[in-house]
């Protein structure tokens, strides 16, 4: 075995059209899935949003009940609500409770309401109102989450320019250690990890109803320095072949950088799926999208740096 | 050697320090995990004003802190976000409407004129106005209203009260019950009382206090107020012009009257002095409370509007804890397995030097002082993965070096230094996005991107200087220092071939 041969366990650059194939099948998928859910009429954005993007209230009510509780229908929960008068601030209208959506979970133990913005006090009169068709209430388990619709296109923004500012950040710093090509490919990667993510979450949203909320836009931002994390490992290591194996194409230099950072590539994101597997199975219930999402992220960052970005690099390299 | 001890003596000596720190200051646990209200406020420019400035900011501040005294709320924190919002926390608090009452409306106090010519539009509102509050008491009441109506004064038939909403062009949603109607008439009329006044003589302003009393008829409130010096002279003047001319004085709060008083001629002299006064506007007990509470406090320079609330029971919040502890020590757990399966010795080292990242980091908390949430202990386990990750590389590195035939201690050295470069460039992006999510994240957005930072830059400090100090320390033990502890025997170089 020719000393080179032994440096290429991992040969990604002859599956090149493999590799590449299947990422850019993965990215249309994804704009498909973005599409979709921007042409549903139920949706109407390219991701489901959540109550902190459009802004309403929603209250968890945790029933008072000894063994089982009473049986109940969200029919009849909805009927209250439609029926139900809220106070109003001087000089505005009170919201109308009709279209709000009532959600039973537990065996009936908790209720969840999905309502528009309303008032503290409105929150109150609703809960009120509620309370001798539920059966009691339990006080100490109550949840009441208002955010104004000025809130939401806030927090849209804010998401959208820190990620814009991340990426910009990232491609400095990395033109700065290396060059401008491999800042390139690093935010190609980037956006590929972060377009793929949202995608999941696209179909998640059409065919499951998942919303995104700001824990997502969280998500999306960590995942930014994250993904890169991965990799420039695979570049500091491409660099260091390149003047090892000078004489070897760039394909053989990549693949030869892949070969010997594969354990480590694979093994970073095993110690790092590990505690986000442990939020999905026992973070409860606010945390498991958010875990579900970076680990997607996670995935999807590993592959990109060892299947796309030393793929791209010799035909990028080239011109 | 002696480096090296004085390095292990540092560590120690950090891992008692910040054992002693988290007894003595426990962490601070967020609303989502302990029970309580969160109320944001935004600070809306108005008139003249189009961009809220610091100072503005900070003078809305001062009258909010003056209110939530006033309310007398146990440990509230009332703190500036960005431009202009501000950010107020009520632990334990259930029901913060009371809270956003007092706090989301101006308070603007005036004392006002009747212009003159208008007498007999007011008193057609005035009657309109004493009938409303009257039905709608009967109403609130529950009477039944056959018998109600039998009473003129406490009667408003149905064409009445839309011919009435009509004129004063209220709009009523379809299907509001009548209650309801009556309540927009009686905004309608309190707004139109308004249109009837000369400009404001005298404003809230002018009150160094404020106080209830209940009437001595009745179980109405009555809000008394004392003014400055100078106050109290426009008061007497402002009376006096007003004695005897049948014109109403009015008081009007946040754009609608709540009081309209007459002056009797015995005021003419000197118009009504002595520096107080009393509003008598037909107050609950809770009602007046608050007035009096807002009064004292001043009106705000700007209005504010209540753009987020978010109510968490302690039980809700107990469940929080609980589930991320869980989480926390399985994800611990699976890290620590992974690591001593996969790299032996060295993964033990990995692991103490884990525990240490963890007591370092939540002392860190501690010192800050860091609030967790709920998003910041998901940025504490996820860092858990993300401090190993330093740990993989160097480790990987010492095994490539093994492999090359080269001598324990030589692989550890070049497995360090060789590693370097990329820990650091890969840290380092990792960072660029926590500062942009700090700088430009509110709320817990920050909290997460603090957590996610503080553990970046630990993981550093744990993987370069903890584990190497604590490998170099096992490597003093000769039993220890074999390669077979650190990789499978059949990948090492044999000595023969």
């Amino acid at each position: 075995m020719s000393p080179l041969a032994s440096l290429l366990r991992v040969r990604v650059n002859h599956r090149r059209r493999l590799l590449l194939g299947l990422s850019a099948a993965a990215v249309f998928l994804s704009l498909l899935g973005l599409l979709l859910s921007w042409l549903s009429p139920a949706i109407g954005a390219p991701l489901r949003a959540g109550l902190d993007f459009t802004g309403g209230t929603q209250i968890q009510i945790e029933r008072r009940c000894d063994g089982a509780c009473e049986p109940l229908t969200t029919a009849s929960l909805q009927r209250r609500l439609a029926a139900l008068e809220l106070p109003a601030d001087p000089g505005a209208q009170a919201p109308r409770l009709g279209g709000g959506a009532v959600q039973l979970l537990d065996e009936g133990r908790q209720v969840v309401l999905r309502l528009p913005t309303l008032s503290a006090d409105q929150s109150q009169a609703v809960i009120a109102a509620l309370e001798p068709d539920l059966g009691g209430i339990e006080p100490a388990g109550l949840g009441i989450d208002t955010i104004g619709p000025s809130l939401g296109a806030q927090l849209l923004r804010a998401s959208l320019v820190s990620l814009g500012v991340s990426f910009i950040g990232i491609a400095a710093y990395i033109t700065l250690r290396y060059d401008r090509l491999f800042a390139g490919l690093a935010l190609l990667c980037l956006g590929h990890d972060v377009l793929i993510t949202c995608g999941v979450f696209a179909w998640l949203g059409l065919l499951a109803g998942v919303e995104v909320n700001s824990l997502f836009a969280v998500a999306l931002l960590t995942l930014a320095g994250y993904s890169v994390n991965d990799t420039v490992v695979v570049f500091d290591r491409i660099r260091e072949k390149r003047q090892q194996l000078q004489g070897a194409s760039l394909a053989d230099q990549a693949d030869a950088a892949v070969s010997a950072t594969l354990t480590r590539s694979l093994f970073t994101s095993l110690t790092t799926l590990l505690p986000l597997l442990a939020l999905i199975l026992f973070g409860g219930s606010t945390l498991f999208w958010f875990a579900v999402a970076l680990s997607i992220g996670v995935l999807v960052g590993a592959w990109s740096s060892v299947a796309v970005a030393p793929t791209l690099l010799p035909v990028l390299g080239r011109r | 050697m002696a480096r090296q001890q004085g390095w292990l003596a540092l560590i120690l000596a950090l891992a008692i320090s910040a054992a002693a720190l988290l007894i003595q200051f426990p962490l601070q646990l967020g609303l989502d995990l302990r029970g309580g209200s969160q109320l944001s406020l935004q600070v809306k420019p108005a008139g003249t004003i189009t961009r809220v400035e610091r100072e503005q900011l900070e003078a809305v501040k001062e009258v909010l802190d003056r209110r939530i005294n006033g309310l007398g709320v146990a440990e509230s924190t009332l703190q500036t976000v960005g431009d202009d919002q501000l950010v107020l926390q009520l632990p334990g608090e259930q029901d913060p409407s009371r809270a956003a009452r007092v706090l989301g409306t101006t308070a603007l106090l005036e004392f006002r004129a009747q212009t003159p010519g208008t007498e007999e539009e007011m008193a057609g509102l005035l009657a309109l106005k004493r009938q409303t509050q009257s039905v709608l008491a009967s109403r609130r009441a529950r009477v039944d209203p056959a018998e109600a109506d039998a009473d003129p004064a406490r009667a408003l038939a149905a064409d009445d009260l839309a011919q009435a909403l009509q004129e004063l062009g209220v709009e009523v949603p379809a299907g509001s019950s009548e209650i309801r109607q009556l309540e927009l008439l009686l905004d309608a009329v309190n707004t139109r009382i308004v249109d009837l006044y000369e400009p404001a003589e005298l404003s809230g302003r002018e009150l160094v206090g404020a106080g209830r009393q209940q009437q001595q008829t009745g179980t109405a409130w009555d809000v008394t107020l004392n003014f400055t010096r100078e106050g109290g002279e426009r008061f007497a003047r402002l009376t006096q012009s007003l004695a005897g001319s049948g014109r109403l004085l009015g008081i009007v709060l946040d754009g609608r009257s709540i009081s309209e008083a007459s002056v009797g001629p015995e005021f003419q002299a000197a118009g009504i002095t002595g520096g107080a006064a009393s509003i008598t506007g037909n107050f609950t007990a809770e009602e007046a409370r608050e007035l009096e509470v807002q009064l004292r406090g001043g009106s705000l320079p700007l209005p504010v509007e209540v753009i987020e609330v978010r109510t968490v029971g302690p039980s809700l919040g107990a469940e929080n804890v609980r589930t991320s502890l869980i989480a926390a020590l399985v994800g611990l757990a699976l890290v620590a397995g992974f690591m001593v399966l996969m790299y032996r010795l060295a993964g033990v080292v990995a692991v103490m030097a884990l525990a240490l990242y963890a007591l370092f980091n939540l002392a860190v908390y501690a010192l800050i002082p860091v609030t967790l949430t709920l998003p910041g202990i998901a940025g504490f386990i996820l860092s858990l993965g993300l401090a190993v990750d330093a740990n993989v590389l160097i480790f990987e590195r010492i095994k490539d070096e093994l492999r090359e035939g080269n001598t324990l201690i030589r692989s550890i050295d070049a497995g360090f230094s060789q590693a370097l470069s990329s820990i650091v460039d890969g840290q380092v992006t990792t960072l660029i996005s926590c500062l942009a999510l700090f700088a430009l994240g509110t709320g817990f957005v920050k909290g997460f991107a603090v957590t996610l930072g503080i553990g970046v830059l630990l993981s550093l400090f744990s993987a370069l200087v903890c584990t190497r100090v604590l490998l170099r320390l096992l490597m003093s033990y000769p039993n220890l220092r074999r390669p077979a502890n650190f990789i499978p025997r059949a990948q090492l170089p044999t000595a023969a071939s």
